[in-house]
């Protein structure tokens, strides 16, 4: 299993989840998160005077799916949260050793 | 002019008769409807004679009390109607009342008879004439003779007059001619600044009068009127009470019953003693105790016996009215309004009676407690409740005076979401505005909504009336756009309304605009205010939805949104509508995150609207310009209005109504290169200048300059220029030096200064060398200026930001800063935000941005100017 985490940006959430349960992914969870990559954010002017943005409003969207479908959900969030500009955000892919629903205590490997 | 008719007897007034040339009116008669009914009596003095007679015999067998008392005052009442009947004819509605002891029906035998003449109007010759033959046979029945003439509008300085008229006042009773004058007289009055200052007298007073008898009512020879626990005392009480709370005396004190007895004890003994002494005399001397024993029949073996006794019961009433006095004193409610005290439960009427038949005056309740921060009584509230019903919406809002009552209202300020709360809760929210009565605990059902809709409505105002004083830092910011906001009661009026079409389960924006628009017309609401309600109501999603789920850096997003918006006090409006809106679903559905996102969208915004519209022109394609030339008058062709338009930035026809737009295209007609169309109106909060001429150097610095040498202070503005070389600059200020008011013709001298300005007959810099060096020497500016240059944020220009403390002349010296360096100033938006000056400006030189080191030298010179340095 693999846990998928995604920063992507927040009106691009939508596309992601929309992609996801076209591969059957329906279980997900979202986070608001702020934060910055490469970019360290920007400068805005408002009123003449210039402040730094340096933490940007984006989503965070976590699944974690077999590893035979890691490579096709990787792509789909990709594709759908791609603009080509910088902020597009990250994907981060960390392996999942065990997963117990709670209600039952079954264990999923 | 004061004339004094007879000297010797008047007390607090003169008789005052006015000449006025020429008119007579032709007034209404007073009706003496009870003068005429009388039996007429052979003469004045016989009647008076006989009266006397009457109260003189009672007196004399120990029963001059109230009975007595007010007996003798209707037959005062009957001479007084008679003498008003044959004084003949006023010029116009005359009324006269019955003032202090004589108002309250207590005339005693020696008491002075004080009357109010009031008058509909100012006083003529006619009504002098009639005021002699009114008041002669008074003094000359030996009447002591207390008389005061008003006309009603006096009664808007009322609060300032003699104390001793304002209390005489509270016991105003109408004995003839049209009584109606006499709530005329208080209604253009400042009713709680005259109930606070008569009550202050009324201590005041209470207070010299113990001094003089060392604070104790133990006196062996007492005053009956003056002394401590006297009858001046028990109608100090009665005066608290009647303009505070009527049963307060019976809540505390010795109470009401007590109270009658004394006051009838007290009486008795003062007609004894006016019938004994023969003259108007108080005193309880040693002599005249054991004279009233006698008449009064007390028990004893002894007159010394007796008059322990009778004097035993005297302190007993007394202390009985001390105690009260001291009660009603100490607790008697503040009154902050007409009808209205406050009092330690809250706000309430006064007489809950009369205030149920008036439901125009309900509103007030609500605004005084909100003025004095404190909640609205549970017993206002219950009258509220069980009256509410029988009201319409019409009756609640009567007039315009009313109407725009309830605007002032709806200002946020802390205490307007718990008072339109009470409101609503009683039912009076839902009278008043009947749409708000559609959602009454609507339930609607979706994952994010945690409240009703009524409640999540009126927790939107709270939030908004929370940012006045921001919980967190982050939120300062939002703070700051509320304190800018030229009208937040349209906010708030647009947050009351956003969700009212909810009852239904269709689209509910576009049903809470129809259910707005039904308001605007009961209200009868002004076209701009509705236009800005209309927009807020039906777009109350939209700022979310982009801010949100759109993205937002990409710049089509945001100058579509900045299109939809069109200026910046939407924007800002719209905003902060979004945030109370999202924070009134739930506890968690603002999160800082969305916080963010939302300012972020605010500032790209507001930057596109400021600094970004040059680059959107006016082209063929704009729908507003097929609408402007489709409903154009007869007299503009459409050519005319299409040249006018072409070149102009779009923001220009979201700045201005049609008729203006009509108004420039009529005005640029025919313009010559040297012509210059400039006129003078006045807008809401003070002026607007508008200027149509071609362009020149200088000539943005110059209106200005001549707009600042009268003083007046330019608080927004917008100046288009046009390719083919055309200028519309439009100024809002303000005359706080009131030059316009009071000089006639005022408007012509300015439009004339600007033309010779501009035509070079007049040097501005000369003529505002003065008041600019005042200026300057006053001090150094609160906050730092702040100058930013842009060559980014528009294709064809250099915008150039300035952020300083609002001065006279400031866009003078700036303006004219731009222009020694060579700048065109071609567009500039001026705006005033509390001390803040945020001015814009987009300019070129020789049709070029600016260099980086021209925008250097420019900068450096905009920064002296701004901090006063040579």
């Amino acid at each position: 299993m693999k846990l998928i985490k995604s920063i992507v940006r927040p009106n691009k959430v939508d596309e992601v989840k929309a992609a996801l349960e076209k591969l059957q992914i329906s279980g997900m969870t979202v986070t608001e998160v702020r934060g910055h990559g490469k970019q360290k954010g920007h400068t805005a002017i408002y009123r003449g005077q210039e402040y730094n943005v340096s933490l940007l409003p984006k989503m965070e969207v976590e699944v974690v799916v077999p590893d035979a479908m890691a490579d096709d959900a990787i792509r789909a969030i990709i594709e759908a949260a791609r603009t080509g500009e910088i902020g597009d955000g990250r994907v981060f892919v960390i392996p999942v050793g065990e997963s117990y629903r709670i209600r039952t205590g079954e264990k999923q490997s | 002019m004061t004339i004094a008719v007879r000297k010797e007897d008047f007390r607090y007034d003169t008789l005052r008769a006015r000449h006025f040339g020429g008119s007579r009116l032709d007034a209404p008669q007073p009706t003496m409807a009870e003068a005429n009914t009388s039996p007429r009596p052979v003469t004045y003095a016989g009647r008076f004679a006989a009266a006397r007679q009457e109260l003189m015999a009672a007196s004399g067998r120990g029963e001059g009390g109230r009975n007595a008392l007010r007996q003798y005052s209707h037959r005062m009442d009957a001479l007084v109607q008679q003498l008003f009947a044959d004084a003949g004819a006023a010029s116009h509605a005359v009324a006269v009342f019955a003032l202090g002891g004589y108002g309250r029906r207590e005339l005693c035998l020696h008491s002075d008879i004080d009357l109010l003449v009031l008058f509909a109007t100012a006083i003529s010759a006619e009504d002098e004439r009639f005021l002699h033959a009114f008041l002669n046979p008074l003094w000359d029945l030996g009447l002591t003779l207390g008389h005061h003439v008003r006309e009603v509008r006096e009664g808007a300085t009322l609060e300032n007059d003699n104390p001793e008229f304002l209390l005489a006042l509270t016991d105003a009773r109408a004995i003839v001619g049209d009584a109606a004058l006499l709530e005329q007289f208080f209604a253009v009055s400042d009713r709680a600044r005259t109930a606070t200052r008569t009550l202050a007298a009324l201590k005041s007073l209470i207070a010299e009068r113990h001094a003089r008898f060392n604070d104790t009512l133990y006196q062996l020879e007492p005053d009956l009127k003056e002394a401590p626990g006297g009858l001046r005392d028990l109608f100090g009480a009665q005066t608290i009470a009647m303009l505070t709370d009527p049963g307060l005396l019976n809540q505390g004190g010795a109470g009401a019953r007590a109270l009658e007895d004394a006051e009838e004890f007290f009486l008795r003994v003062r007609s004894i003693l006016h019938l004994e002494s023969k003259r108007h005399h108080n005193v309880l001397g040693h002599e005249l105790q054991e004279r009233v024993a006698e008449v009064l029949r007390y028990g004893g073996s002894t007159p010394r016996q007796r008059v322990e006794r009778f004097m035993g019961d005297y302190f007993r009433h007394a202390r009985s009215i001390d105690r009260s006095l001291r009660w009603a004193l100490k607790a008697a409610p503040a009154p902050v309004g007409r009808n209205l005290v406050r009092a330690a439960d809250g706000i309430r009427f006064v007489d809950g009676r009369a205030a149920s038949e008036r439901p125009e005056t309900w509103l007030r309740l609500f605004q005084a407690a909100i003025d004095g921060g404190c909640g609205v009584s549970d017993d206002a509230l219950s009258l509220v409740q069980q009256n509410a019903g029988r009201f319409t919406p019409e009756e609640f809002l009567p007039t315009a005076a009313h109407r725009d009552a309830l605007l002032r209202f709806l200002k946020p300020r802390a205490g307007l979401y718990e008072r339109l709360s009470e409101m609503h809760d009683s039912g009076l929210l839902g009278q008043i505005i009947p749409e708000f009565k559609a959602i009454n605990c609507r339930v609607v059902r979706d994952f994010y909504h945690k409240y009703t809709v009524d409640e999540h409505t009126l927790l939107t105002i709270r939030n908004l009336e929370r940012l006045i004083d921001p919980s967190r830092p982050e939120r300062e910011r939002f703070a700051r756009l509320l304190g800018e906001l030229a009208a937040p009661e349209l906010l708030v009026l647009s947050l009351l309304l956003h969700d009212v079409g909810k009852w239904t389960d269709e689209d509910h924006a576009s049903e809470s605009t129809r259910m707005a628009r039904q308001l605007f017309d009961r209200i009868d609401l002004n076209d701009d205010a509705r236009a800005v309600v209309e927009f807020l109501v039906s777009e109350h999603l939209k700022m979310s939805v982009v801010a949100f789920r759109r993205d937002t850096e990409d710049p089509e997003i945001v100058r579509q949104f900045a299109e939809l918006v069109g200026v910046e006090e939407r924007l800002k409006m719209l905003c902060l509508m979004t945030l109370a809106d999202v924070e009134a679903v739930s506890r968690e559905t603002l999160t800082p995150w969305k916080e963010e996102l939302l300012w972020r969208l605010y500032v790209d915004t507001y930057n596109y609207l400021t600094l970004s519209y040059s680059d959107e022109v006016i082209g063929p394609g704009v729908s507003v310009r097929a609408d402007l030339i489709d409903g154009r008058p007869a007299d503009l062709s459409a050519e005319q209005i299409s040249q006018f338009l072409e070149g102009l930035p779009r923001r220009y026809l979201q700045l201005f109504r049609r008729d203006a737009v009509y108004r420039h295209v009529r005005q640029a007609q025919h313009l010559g290169l040297d012509a210059v169309q400039a006129w003078l109106e006045p807008s809401n909060s003070g002026w607007e200048l508008t200027v149509l001429t071609h362009d020149k150097p200088f000539l943005f610095s110059n209106v200005s300059g001549a707009l600042s040498s009268f003083g007046m202070d330019i608080q927004r503005g917008f100046a288009f220029t046009k390719p083919n070389g055309i200028i519309v600059d439009v100024f809002h200020f303000t005359d706080d030096e009131r030059f316009l008011e009071l000089n006639a013709g005022g408007d012509a001298q300015i439009v004339k200064l600007i033309e010779d300005v501009l035509a070079r007959r007049v040097d501005i810099a000369a003529r505002l060398k003065g008041r600019e060096e005042g200026i300057l020497r006053r001090r150094l500016p609160v906050f730092a200026p702040v100058i930013h240059c842009d060559n980014e944020a528009s294709r064809r220009y250099t915008i150039v930001e300035i952020v300083a403390e609002n001065a006279l002349g400031l866009l003078y010296r700036v303006s004219r800063v731009m222009s020694d360096l060579g700048c065109d100033v071609d567009l500039v938006l001026i705006a005033t935000e509390g001390r803040r000056a945020i001015d814009v400006f987009h300019l070129t030189r020789n049709g070029q941005k600016l260099t980086p080191s021209q925008q250097e030298e420019m900068t450096d010179n905009l920064q002296r100017v701004l901090e006063g340095r040579p």
